[in-house]
């Protein structure tokens, strides 16, 4: 083993400046193109603006509206981040019970399933029969929406841990609280956090169903105002708003996988390309 | 010289949907304090379940083991275990995962940490005490996983088939490594392999194994001096063993006698 072992293992490849450049930079330029487009489009082809605006209108109508869209973006950020957390907080822990007792989740799995099955758009008018106009249906409507796809994510990360490392932690006298702090939760990790956003996508949808059935605030509900006045350009202010709140919130997420995760395969450069083949020497 | 552990006509049976599958029978015998045992045999014959038992994950169902003289009813916590896998966590460095033994056990980290160095070193692994898992070839991983296995230093290593999943040449590599790390600390070892020359080359005696039901065929005494070195893989003692062994396996109907391999 002096000589250095069987095979140095392969250095993470460094991409040229340029390369990397255009990588961060591509994104962004395909949003500017559709955009180009979509100006070009509608002004060579003249569209009325009340079928579909210009692009450069529906920026001067946010700049415009500002002081009233950010109150509604202020109501509508509340309601998904409430429904959120309640989500994180609720499911991850009955995950792990689930994982840790078989026959809790043969017993309730299918009734979990069921509440999936249900439309959220259904239950939404039930919710405001019984929990009034306020903010509690909405965040309600984001917790039920929110809820599974993090439980099921966080079932197969706590079930992924494979049997050998829980006969080891035996040998090594763990308390079974011990090996699920040091080891069910780490491994679970980089699942929870894919079940965790796909979630983030979801609230938002969630918030604005909740908007829709009964509300007198929030951007869902300012939505069905400019729908039901013609404002064409208002709902593509909106739209616009509600989207770059759900990649905010999705990009926030990723920032913070990136930051738990440094190990994981999907942070890795070059990942499955470049990287080490497993198991081979 | 005392026992480090003992299989006393120890059977093991297990109940599956077509009837009682009986994997196990009539094992007897003994790792002498400080004695390097392989257990050989091809696939299917018991030898990890035999492994199993060693480590209390698995209980008999008839015999008795015993470990240190204490009969095995729950999962043995003095040992150390080195599976096929090595079974790093992705999430740990190198010297993180050596060290998961030392925090589940809650050993004093700084005396365990300058062992865990020295572990790595030993190994030829100084320089990737950082690094994660993925960043090492297989047989980096397995050397590390070994050092896991005798950083609190306990008193009797568990392997079941470590090298299985190495290349020849790297595992040619690991059997001299191990053969050296084994002499310098002169543990009681069980180790559990399919290959005839790595049992050998290894082993004080080794236990040849014959399938359905795992049975004893013979404990063949190695009496080839030490340290052993590659070259003596072409003696003529340790070729006579490996026909030794090699005509047990024919005997019991799982070799051919012109269609062997090792």
């Amino acid at each position: 083993m002096s000589e250095g072992g069987t095979g140095s293992p392969t250095p993470a490849r460094r991409r040229s400046g340029g390369r990397r450049w255009l990588d961060r930079a591509s994104p962004i330029l395909v949003v500017l193109g559709v955009l180009g487009l979509w100006e070009f489009g509608v002004r060579a082809g003249g569209v009325p603006a009340y079928l579909l605006p210009p692009p450069s209108s529906i920026v001067q109508r946010i700049f415009a509206d500002w002081r009233m869209l950010a109150g509604h973006t202020w109501v509508t950020t509340g309601e998904i981040l409430a429904g959120y957390v309640l989500a994180v907080v609720v499911s991850i822990p009955l995950a792990a019970l689930l994982a840790r007792f078989r026959p809790l989740e043969n017993a309730l799995y299918p009734l979990l399933v069921a509440s999936q099955t249900v439309p959220k758009v259904a239950i939404a008018p039930l919710l405001v029969v019984w929990f009034g106009f306020g903010v509690l249906p909405k965040v309600l409507i984001v917790f039920l929406i929110c809820f599974f796809p993090i439980v099921v994510d966080a079932l197969i990360g706590f079930r992924s841990v494979p049997r050998e490392v829980l006969w080891l932690s035996r040998s090594m006298g763990a308390s079974q609280w011990k090996t699920f702090r040091k080891i069910s939760i780490p491994a679970a990790l980089p699942n929870i956090f894919a079940g965790l956003k796909v979630a983030s996508t979801l609230a938002v949808v969630g918030a604005v169903v909740g908007e829709f059935v009964a509300a007198d605030r929030g951007l869902g509900y300012q939505l069905i105002v400019a729908n039901g006045v013609m404002d064409v350009q208002l709902s593509f202010a909106l739209l616009i708003v509600l989207s770059v709140l759900g990649v905010v919130l999705h990009a926030l997420l990723d920032l913070l996988e990136r930051a738990a995760l440094p190990w994981h395969v999907s942070q890795r450069v070059g990942a499955g390309v470049h990287g080490p083949a497993e198991g081979t020497a | 010289m005392s026992v480090a552990l003992r299989f006393a006509g120890v059977g093991k049976l297990y109940d599956t949907p077509t009837g009682t599958v009986r994997a196990l029978e009539g094992i007897t015998v003994d790792v002498k304090q400080g004695e390097f045992l392989s257990v050989l045999g091809p696939s299917g014959c018991g030898k990890s379940t035999l492994l199993a038992l060693a480590t209390g994950l698995d209980l008999p169902s008839e015999g008795r083991v015993e470990v240190a003289g204490r009969r095995v009813d729950r999962p043995v916590t003095d040992v150390g275990i080195v599976f096929q896998t090595d079974v790093l966590l992705d999430w740990r460095t190198v010297l993180g995962n050596v060290m998961l033994q030392v925090e589940m056990r809650e050993l004093d980290a700084a005396r365990y940490g300058r062992r865990a160095r020295d572990l790595l070193r030993a190994v030829g692994l100084a320089g990737f005490e950082d690094k994660r898992p993925y960043e090492l070839s297989g047989g980096m991983r397995q050397r590390a996983s070994i050092c896991r296995a005798l950083v609190h230093d306990p008193p009797l290593l568990l392997m079941d088939e470590p090298f299985g999943a190495l290349d020849a040449i790297t595992r040619e590599q690991m059997v001299m490594e191990l053969h050296r790390v084994w002499n310098e600390t002169r543990k009681s070892v069980m180790f559990v392999t399919h290959d005839i020359g790595e049992a050998i080359f290894l082993a004080d005696r080794v236990l040849v194994m014959t399938p359905r039901p795992g049975r004893i065929a013979e404990i063949v005494d190695v009496d080839l001096p030490r340290p052993r070195k590659v070259e003596m893989r072409e003696s003529h003692a340790f070729l006579a063993l490996v026909a030794h062994v090699r005509n047990l396996f024919v005997q019991a109907g799982i070799l051919q006698g012109d269609r062997h391999t090792a």
